[in-house]
């Protein structure tokens, strides 16, 4: 499988190690109430579609960067990947982002 | 200057060099590291006269040379300076900058072939997975190499250096010299 | 015998070895028109019944011409004698028969022929039970298979390598060439591979013309220019066995299987291809026609026999006959007649048929049987309500063309059934990026191949932004098949389809009788297209006999899955050449080279080698060394290289608000100078991975993990950085191989630093527990020190440059010999700090919390971090297992890691197990074996008697519950 690295072009998958489902992205807040219900959620429960899937991977051969993918488990086309970083930024509030004012 | 011996990542007390037919394989033993990580605000730093290059890309001046290793992080290489402090000396040209040492972290290898490019792609071709044509003089690149995690670096159309854990620099040579006897001289 | 012409070298002989005996043969044969050219048809004997065979095919395709090559170590059973190149002392043995080919003892098999049709293994062989063991699983090993290994580990060299291109042409024959020529003159990088060592496909097995010259000469103009282009790179003797996700292909090149010798040079090559656009040119396998007694040595596909006669100037017999339901079979007929074969008769199924040359016709007719164990001699022909017996020593059989789809069908597409070419064509949905070219496609005419190759080229090279023009091709023969289907003859005896798994119709009949209705039952029940050959002159055939059974059609039938490889791919290649101690990367420490001057035994943990002990003289075993090694560090000093745990510099404004959040225990509060111990749990709530936290300066952090987390740790850090907290300012990267580190442990530890230290005050009250700095050694050398113990003793861990490590090493212990400084390794390390009851990886498990390892009260309910909330879970929390120590009650017993525990007394089953031993050692300290496990309520059973059960040692072990802290309860050596 070729990886479409949003800085760096297609790279070999050998490259890179899989994580599993996005959703992982939202980690709830730990100090909320309900947490434990929450986290069992994001620990324990996945869609698992056969179709298409935003996953996690991590370019440890390569830069490093954690990447969002978008790819269909049946038929292995990608199509496409954005910097997970890039993602987890934009679901911030901007006062989380450190954003100014 | 300290009273102790160093020793070369495979284990010498000099460089050890090969050559085969048109290639010079060579373990750089003369190379400082830093790691150059900027931090939030921080502006991208001018290092020595060379804009700090993009994703992909090696850039060279007179006393240093610096490659992309990942979003808003370099390498620095500096060759002749290993017995240095040299992450100070970089730390000191790059405020707001996060400066770690790693001379000692990698194995350097350098090979020249006297004989134009066609060896270099030939060796490429057999150790790691990189499109020689999107791979000209001036590219940098991490990749697998044997299952061990290498930088490649295209210096020159004839020169590459593949640097990796000095830990690992015995399988890193072992590798390199393997495919370097085997390179015959036939048509790519 | 041997015919004039061909593509063989006359000028040179070659001297081969087949079955004991000594042939001659040209550069350009294969072992297969070798031996046909020395009038040596039986080659083998079936796989099920032992019935002498030979070949039908000359192409890779065969499916019983199998022989075992070379002899000794490089002996490789299976080899298809027609993709066998000739060599110069070649030497193969037929295979599946004793004592000889021509006497096979186990052809008695034929006799039991009733009893032994498809399935039969799923109805004998059930009774006795007893017998299956001991009797007929012995039995069957034994008679099962073809070949034979030679169980002898293999000499030669593999090899394996990456290529990229802009199109990948697999197959070298009229398409693939055209097609290579058009993209090659446009620019592109082209890879063009074929599995033949000569290019030209079936060009070189027919006598067609182009543009009225031999095609040999357009082929030789061809690869001149090929020469001169070095956009395009040509891999003869490569098989592009499988087309995998996103344009990647494997591909087998065999580099020197064709040479006596390979010397150094790699036998094969495991190619990994990336192709932007991909053209399958493989061309089609010829099938054959079912009829009864089918399989006698002589009896061939007719195409292979045009391809014997023009490209190796050989033929099976001098007297040939032909079985033809299509055109195809004259051209057998007109080509052997030109190189001097007597044709016995075309015997052609269609009705009005005339000659297309000086031969026999028998139109309307087919053959029914045929005489000639060892070889044919006649066939029986009926035509209407008569039969004719015809004398002959071969029989060209055409059924028609199959187009080679599987690469097409590699990604779970479908072949389609074309019902005006009676055959199947490449799926609707194909791999991305490819198209199909030729006969492949179905355009299997030479001007057809040669056309479609070179326009299907134009086309995907546009659409990568390439502009290729038409070359100027060939004119070239255009001859329809006019092919009237006869899928086979029906007859009353066995007619074979599958010869290598030895299949008839009979057993797809069976199989059919027996409800296998879904074709990829009928392979199952059958074993039809599951040998080597992979059913490649079978499969159609099969499924239309199944097809007439059922009365469905051939189309909705369909096929069976197509998956890699194409043919059959060494594990050796696939492995990619590194073998021994170069499997796999191996990392040494800074000190590998001291400690192999000093006798060390050194262990494999992942990658890295460790010291695991270091011999000394009159040393003979290894607790020994180990007990030496641990009494001495805690009398003295010990010093062990720790260089392979895992470590990270992390930096950035907001490091210690990341680090807060990563550790489960209080991590911000942290001051700088100092070490903190620090857990971090998997987000389930697990306890997963301990080490150190150090702070170096306010901004400035070195993480320290176990060595086998080493990489999954930074791996999940990265994670939290850029995924869970991008907007925390932190960097990260790892420095474990840039620092060597060692840990200088026992009585005398700060004595022995002292001396190397470049003036740095290291007086407990300067330099506390768990106190870190930044100092100069052995003067000038940029150094780290931190003060932290696993052993239990006065300790610090000592960082330098790793180019320094080996003579650091050797100086500490060489300047703390008064202070009784000593190696110590991986064993030792383990004995320490099992007596301090230090936990490490054997209790850190994944199964086990913090709660369990005695530190519930670490995981801070005031902030959140990695695993807080999941952790505190009723279900974990109720688990009332702790960490304890165990001593045996006699000290002459062992304590054995891997143990569970039970009260004394009770039956020993899940329902009443109470926990397990994690670590177990020999403990100079206590002077017995001691362990460290996890014990339900072990906190109040101190003192209590429990038992170890170890029953796959039949062990029972009476212990003692005890503290885990066997060495300074109170931790005053630490503090000292």
């Amino acid at each position: 499988m070729l990886i479409p690295h949003p800085l760096l072009g297609l790279r070999d998958a050998q490259e890179f190690s899989y994580l599993g489902d996005a959703s992982l992205l939202d980690r709830p807040d730990g100090l909320a109430e309900k947490a434990g219900d929450a986290f069992f959620s994001y620990v324990y429960l996945r869609e698992n579609p056969a179709g298409v899937h935003r996953e996690l991977w991590f370019h440890e051969q390569g830069d490093r960067s954690w990447l969002v993918v978008t790819r269909n488990t049946v038929t292995h086309e990608i199509l496409g990947a954005e910097l997970a970083r890039d993602v987890a930024l934009r679901s911030r509030s901007p006062r989380e982002r450190g954003d100014p004012a | 200057m300290p009273d102790l011996k160093p020793i070369t990542a495979l284990g010498g007390d000099t460089a050890r060099r090969l050559h085969h037919g048109a290639l010079e394989l060579e373990e750089n033993t003369e190379l400082a590291l830093a790691s150059l990580a900027l931090r939030r605000g921080a502006t991208q730093p001018t290092l020595c006269g060379i804009d700090l290059p993009g994703p992909g890309a090696w850039a060279l001046s007179d006393e240093i040379a610096a490659f992309w290793t990942g979003p808003d992080q370099w390498m620095v290489e500096g060759q002749n300076r290993a017995d240095s402090d040299f992450a100070s000396e970089v730390a000191a040209l790059c405020p707001g900058c996060s400066v770690t040492q790693q001379t000692d972290g990698f194995a350097a290898f350098e090979i020249r072939s006297s004989a134009g490019e066609t060896p270099i792609l030939q060796l490429m071709a057999k150790l790691v997975n990189i499109d020689p044509i999107r791979f000209p003089s001036g590219s940098a690149t991490r990749t697998g190499l044997e299952h061990m995690s290498v930088f490649v670096i295209r210096r020159a159309a004839h020169h590459i250096a593949i640097l990796g854990m000095r830990s690992a620099a015995g399988s890193i040579w072992h590798a390199l010299e393997k495919h370097i006897l085997r390179i015959e001289d036939r048509k790519p | 015998m041997r015919l004039s012409g061909g593509l063989i070298d006359r000028s040179r002989t070659l001297r081969f070895i087949f079955d004991g005996k000594s042939y001659a043969g040209h550069p350009g044969d294969t072992l297969a028109s070798a031996l046909l050219a020395n009038d040596v048809l039986l080659m083998g004997r079936s796989f099920k019944y032992h019935r002498p065979r030979g070949l039908i095919a000359a192409g890779s395709e065969e499916p019983n011409a199998l022989v075992e090559l070379r002899s000794g170590a490089r002996r490789e059973p299976n080899t298809r004698a027609t993709m066998a190149e000739l060599f110069d002392a070649l030497e193969a043995q037929s295979q599946n028969r004793w004592p000889s080919l021509r006497f096979d003892a186990m052809a008695v098999n034929e006799l039991f022929a009733n009893f032994l049709t498809a399935g039969f293994y799923y109805k004998t062989f059930m009774w006795p039970r007893a017998f299956w063991e001991k009797l007929y699983e012995p039995a069957i090993r034994r008679a099962a298979g073809l070949g034979r290994l030679s169980m002898e580990a293999d000499p030669d060299a593999y090899d394996k390598g990456f290529l990229h291109c802009d199109l990948l042409v697999v197959g070298a024959g009229a398409a693939g060439l055209a097609a290579a020529l058009t993209a090659a003159r446009g620019g592109a990088q082209v890879i063009l591979a074929d599995e033949d060592y000569h290019l030209g496909g079936r060009l070189l097995a027919e006598s067609h013309s182009l543009d009225d010259r031999p095609a040999t000469e357009w082929i030789a103009a061809v690869v001149a220019e090929f020469a001169c282009l070095p956009n395009l790179r040509i891999l003869p003797r490569t098989t592009v066995f499988g087309a995998f996700d996103h344009g990647v292909y494997g591909a087998v090149e065999r580099v020197s299987d064709y040479r006596a010798n390979p010397g150094i040079c790699p036998r094969q090559t495991l190619w990994r291809i990336t192709a932007k656009r991909t053209m399958l040119a493989a061309g089609a396998t010829e099938r054959h026609i079912p009829f009864m007694d089918n399989d006698r040595p002589g009896i061939m596909l007719g195409g292979a026999l045009r391809a014997y006669a023009n490209r190796w100037a050989v033929s099976p017999a001098k007297r040939v006959a032909i079985f033809t339901n299509n055109d195809d079979g004259h051209r057998t007929a007109l080509d052997l007649l030109a190189r001097g074969v007597e044709i016995a008769a075309v015997v052609d199924s269609r009705a009005g048929v005339e000659a297309k040359g000086q031969y026999r016709v028998i139109s309307d007719a087919i053959v029914s049987g045929s005489k000639g164990r060892l070889g044919l001699r006649s066939i029986e022909v009926t035509r209407g309500g008569s039969t004719e017996w015809i004398a002959c020593g071969a029989l060209g059989v055409s059924g028609g063309w199959n187009p080679n789809v599987h690469l097409a069908s590699h990604h779970r597409g479908r072949p389609v059934w074309n019902d005006s070419q009676q055959t199947f064509v490449p799926p609707a949905e194909l791999p991305a990026g490819m198209i199909v070219a030729g006969a492949a496609a179905g355009r299997g005419t030479t001007h057809a191949a040669l056309v479609s190759g070179a326009e299907a080229a134009v086309r995907v090279l546009n659409e990568i932004g390439i502009a290729a023009t038409l070359p100027e091709l060939p004119a070239a023969e255009d001859a329809p098949a006019n092919l009237s289907p006869l899928w086979h003859v029906p007859g009353k005896h066995r007619a074979w389809i599958d010869f290598q798994n030895d299949v008839t119709v009979k057993d797809v009949k069976l199989s059919h009788q027996e409800n296998m209705r879904s074709v990829e039952h009928l392979k199952r029940w059958t074993t039809l297209g599951m040998a080597t050959d992979q059913g490649k002159t079978a499969n159609v055939t099969a499924l239309a006999v199944m097809a007439e059974m059922t009365g469905k059609g051939i189309a909705e039938t369909g096929t069976t899955i197509f998956r890699p490889p194409y043919t059959p791919v060494s594990i050796s290649v696939l492995g990619g050449g590194n073998t021994g101690t170069h499997f796999r990367p191996r990392r040494l420490t800074p000190s590998h080279q001291w400690a192999t001057s000093q006798g060390a035994v050194f262990v494999e943990v992942g990658q890295w080698m460790r010291a695991q002990y270091f011999v000394r003289p009159g040393e003979t075993h290894w607790r020994q060394s180990v007990d030496r090694e641990v009494v001495a560090t805690r009398k003295g000093v010990g010093i062990c290289d720790v260089t392979t745990l895992g470590k990270v510099d992390v930096q950035g404004a907001d490091a210690a608000e990341f680090l807060d959040r990563l550790y489960c225990n209080a991590m911000k509060s942290l001051k700088t100078g100092m070490v903190r111990y620090g857990l971090m749990l998997r987000e389930d709530g697990q306890a997963w991975d301990d080490g150190t936290c150090a702070r170096l300066g306010e901004t400035h952090y070195v993480v320290t993990t176990t060595t086998a987390n080493a990489g999954t740790v930074y791996r999940h850090m990265e994670f939290a950085r850029q995924c869970l907290w991008p907007e925390l300012d932190v960097q990260l990267i790892s420095t474990t191989d840039a620092w060597a580190q060692f840990s200088v442990a026992g009585p005398n530890a700060r004595k022995l630093l002292e001396r190397i230290v470049d003036g740095f005050d290291l007086s407990n009250e300067a330099f506390r527990f768990m106190a870190c700095a930044n100092l100069s050694v052995c003067g000038g050398l940029r150094a780290r020190v931190f003060r932290i113990s696993f052993s239990g003793e006065l300790a610090y861990e000592i960082a330098v440059p790793a180019r320094y490590g080996n003579a650091l090493m050797a100086r500490l212990v060489e300047l703390g010999q008064d202070l009784g400084a000593t190696p110590y390794g991986t064993e030792a390390l383990g004995v320490l700090r099992i007596e301090k009851g230090h936990a490490a990886g054997n209790e850190l498990n994944g199964q086990t919390t913090a709660q369990m390892l005695g530190m519930g009260r670490m995981v801070s309910a005031k902030k959140d971090s990695v695993g807080a909330v999941m952790s505190r879970r009723e279900g974990l929390l109720a688990n009332t297992r702790v960490l304890v120590g165990l001593q045996p009650v006699d000290a002459s017993e062992p304590v054995v890691a891997g143990s569970h525990l039970f009260a004394e007394g009770a039956t020993q089953e899940t329902a009443t197990d109470q926990g397990w031993i994690t670590s177990a050692c020999f403990s100079p300290h206590v002077g017995s074996s001691i362990g460290l496990g996890f014990l339900a309520d072990g906190a109040a059973r101190q003192g209590e008697v429990i038992v170890a059960a170890n029953p796959i040692q039949d062990q029972n072990v009476r212990l003692r519950v005890v503290s885990a802290h066997f060495v300074d309860p109170e931790g005053e050596r630490l503090r000292a």
